[in-house]
């Protein structure tokens, strides 16, 4: 009984500090559970050495320690927060924050990711973002953002790196981008959190800790895509 | 809610009525044990046992570990029927100082045994 508290406890911080990329649609604690249980019930079946009863006494513990997490989850609000997490707005109107991707685990591309799987291909589609406690993923589109959505935009500096497969995509160089950085008052990539750019020349640039903006340029040779 | 708090507290109590009972049932089986393999040892050291004597040990372990089977991991059931065997076995040929010293063995098992089922910091980590 004590041991399987312990590793229902143990597995839940873990889970908490892995953030949101480990969880599915469950909440922590319901994930824990879930493996767990698969666990426990499995031992005693698969080894007949050991009584059928442990696995009983084992699920029932974790049957209660459940119904103790949801009582705590429904009820003491603090603890909610501290057990299944919250959600965090990884975009609102100032552009990506940075702070709560890291808290989470997560980088650009994933948020990239996300947004493209929720159908927002470019990153000023939407006024807010969020990774749910759960871990899914709710964004709130821009009133007109169909009108942003023209180009498949390619991530050109993720974190202060260029994106070295994406240049040669596009077949643009490092010092065209250098240049328009320049012009903005970036003297180095590294300061850049997010480059972006799209096949109408648009393209979408947050510096660390600034408020992102949206360019339109035009590419060497008129190049579209 | 109150719903939810009675399923707690009867799930908490059916688990602490488990490892209660749990704790005196295996405790008090091998106690029993315990004296029935001291009075063998006994009769060993004084070279009156008999292969019949170290049978009735034996048929007594086996009644016992029907229900220890529910209880304690069949392993540690194995262990002590391995032994026994061996004990009735030498016992009977009139092996004694053998016999004590597989005697001895099932004297520490039935002693140590019991314990790892105690609630108890040594059987938590």
């Amino acid at each position: 009984m004590i041991r399987t508290a312990i590793i229902f406890v143990v597995l839940l911080i873990i889970m908490r500090l892995m953030g949101k990329r480990q969880i599915g649609e469950m909440q922590p604690f319901e994930l824990v559970i879930t493996l767990l249980i698969a666990e426990l019930a499995c031992i005693p079946m698969a080894d007949v050495s050991i009584p059928l009863l442990y696995g009983v006494i084992s699920v029932v513990t974790i049957y209660v320690l459940h119904e103790i997490m949801t009582l705590l989850d429904l009820k003491i609000k603090p603890l909610k927060s501290l057990i299944s997490g919250k959600p965090s707005v990884v975009i609102n109107k100032n552009g990506i924050d940075d702070y709560q991707l890291k808290k989470n685990n997560l980088d650009v591309s994933d948020l990239i990711e996300s947004l493209r799987t929720s159908g927002y291909f470019s990153l000023d589609s939407v006024d807010y973002a969020l990774y749910e406690a759960n871990g899914t993923f709710s964004a709130l589109p821009r009133e007109d953002y169909e009108s942003t959505q023209t180009s498949l935009p390619l991530v050109i500096i993720d974190n202060g790196k260029y994106d070295k497969k994406n240049l040669e995509l596009l077949g643009l160089e490092k010092s065209f981008f250098d240049e328009i950085l320049r012009q903005q008052g970036i003297k180095k990539e590294k300061r850049v959190l997010v480059l972006t750019a799209d096949g109408t020349g648009k393209l979408y640039l947050q510096a660390k800790g600034e408020k992102f903006k949206t360019l339109q340029t035009e590419y060497p040779g008129g190049k579209t895509w | 809610m109150v719903k939810s708090l009675i399923a707690i507290a009867v799930s908490a109590l059916l688990l602490f009525g488990a490892a209660l009972f749990e704790w005196f049932y295996v405790e008090d089986q091998f106690e029993g044990f315990h004296e029935e393999l001291m009075s063998l040892y006994l009769k060993t050291q004084d070279e009156t046992a008999s292969g019949e004597d170290a049978k009735a040990v034996q048929t007594a372990w086996e009644e016992r570990k029907e229900h220890l089977h529910i209880w304690i991991p069949h392993n540690d059931i194995s262990k002590v029927d391995d032994y026994m065997s061996e004990t009735v076995r030498l016992v009977a040929e009139k092996e004694y100082p053998l016999a004590l010293a597989k005697i001895e063995i099932m004297l520490h098992l039935s002693c140590c045994l019991p314990g790892t089922y105690r609630p108890g910091i040594e059987n938590v980590f």
